[in-house]
């Protein structure tokens, strides 16, 4: 029974993590932010297993965390007012050509991330762009003005 | 073209109307794992040792231990006597706290004797002469499983009489 409360709490604690940090900061994926999941991961697993080398514990420990997973992208698809709190909602960065900083501000993005990511998007100006959508996925989709 | 993408409304997701608590209840939460961290830094999260001493007249019991551990922490006891008058019998009686739930790594020096007494642990740890002092390090490792919140007692004895009790507040987290 400890290692399913384990892996509630892990899971619980860890989606909590995601929700504060922000969207930004868990799509990017630098050599940092990739040893730093590496260590995340390392670290719950110790806290879910402990000692316990056991099939019988990972069986365990993985199928909460995957009923939770489940549990969780279920109550987002049935109920519209979770879905927020779930998942996070989008935010407009450009409207028409123009950046809106508040909501750059709001999500500590700077001009210059917005910028990088229009260039990945082969996009060489943000005059160009009809509408910048930071996603709840923290990807930021760019549509151009025809 | 449509004055917006599908899905997207302007209000909420351009103008953020009804959505700026939101801002705030990020920091607070960011501020509560923050505050988790700094109280750990203050030794209130365990691991952290603290001494608690007895003295009565022939003997004083001091012990250095930490009074919260969490599961799987390796960590030590220390029982320091100091006889004020020459102990013939000395012997230490441990509660059954300072046992449940833990793995006893090794206790140095090794006592004389061991026995139960009514559920407690009596180590006999022999003479002590006047002025000199005996040291008992106990090395524990919590097992994973272990939570829980309990009342430590030593007592020290010389031979049949009992000369003091010392208690502490133990806790593990999980």
């Amino acid at each position: 029974m400890d290692i399913v409360l384990r892996a509630a709490f892990a899971f619980t604690f860890i989606f909590f993590l995601t929700r504060v940090a922000g969207r930004r900061e868990l799509s990017s994926l630098e050599p940092f932010d990739l040893i730093l999941l590496i260590v995340l991961g390392d670290l719950v697993q110790q806290g879910v297993t402990q000692s316990d080398y056991s099939v019988t514990g990972l069986v365990l420990a993985a199928g909460t965390i995957a009923l939770m997973q489940i549990g969780a992208s279920y109550l987002s698809f049935r109920f519209n007012r979770l879905r927020p709190l779930l998942q996070g909602e989008p935010i407009v960065l450009v409207d028409d050509g123009r950046v809106l900083e508040a909501n750059l501000q709001r999500e500590r993005l700077t001009l210059h991330e917005l910028q990088e990511q229009a260039r990945l998007s082969q996009i060489d100006s943000l005059d160009k762009v009809r509408w910048a959508v930071l996603e709840t996925s923290g990807q930021i989709s760019f549509i151009p003005k025809n | 073209m449509a004055d917006q993408p599908d899905g997207i409304v302007l209000r909420r997701h351009r103008d953020l109307v009804g959505r700026h608590w939101q801002v705030w209840l990020r920091r607070v939460l960011v501020g509560v794992v923050a505050l988790v961290a700094l109280l750990a830094l203050f030794g209130f999260m365990g691991q952290t040792p603290s001494t608690t001493s007895a003295t009565a007249a022939p003997a004083t019991l001091s012990i250095s231990a930490p009074s919260t551990v969490r599961g799987g922490l390796l960590y030590q006891a220390r029982f320091t006597i100091r006889a004020h008058r020459p102990l013939k019998d000395a012997t230490l009686v441990l509660n059954r706290g300072w046992f449940d739930g833990l793995t006893i790594d090794t206790i140095e020096p090794s006592p004389l004797n061991q026995g139960s007494r009514n559920g407690a642990v009596v180590f006999e740890l022999g003479h002590v002469p006047a002025g000199s002092k005996y040291v008992l390090y106990i090395e524990y490792q919590v097992n994973p499983t272990t939570v829980s919140s309990r009342t430590l007692t030593a007592t020290l004895e010389d031979g049949p009489r009992r000369l003091l009790s010392l208690s502490r507040h133990f806790r593990i987290l999980p």
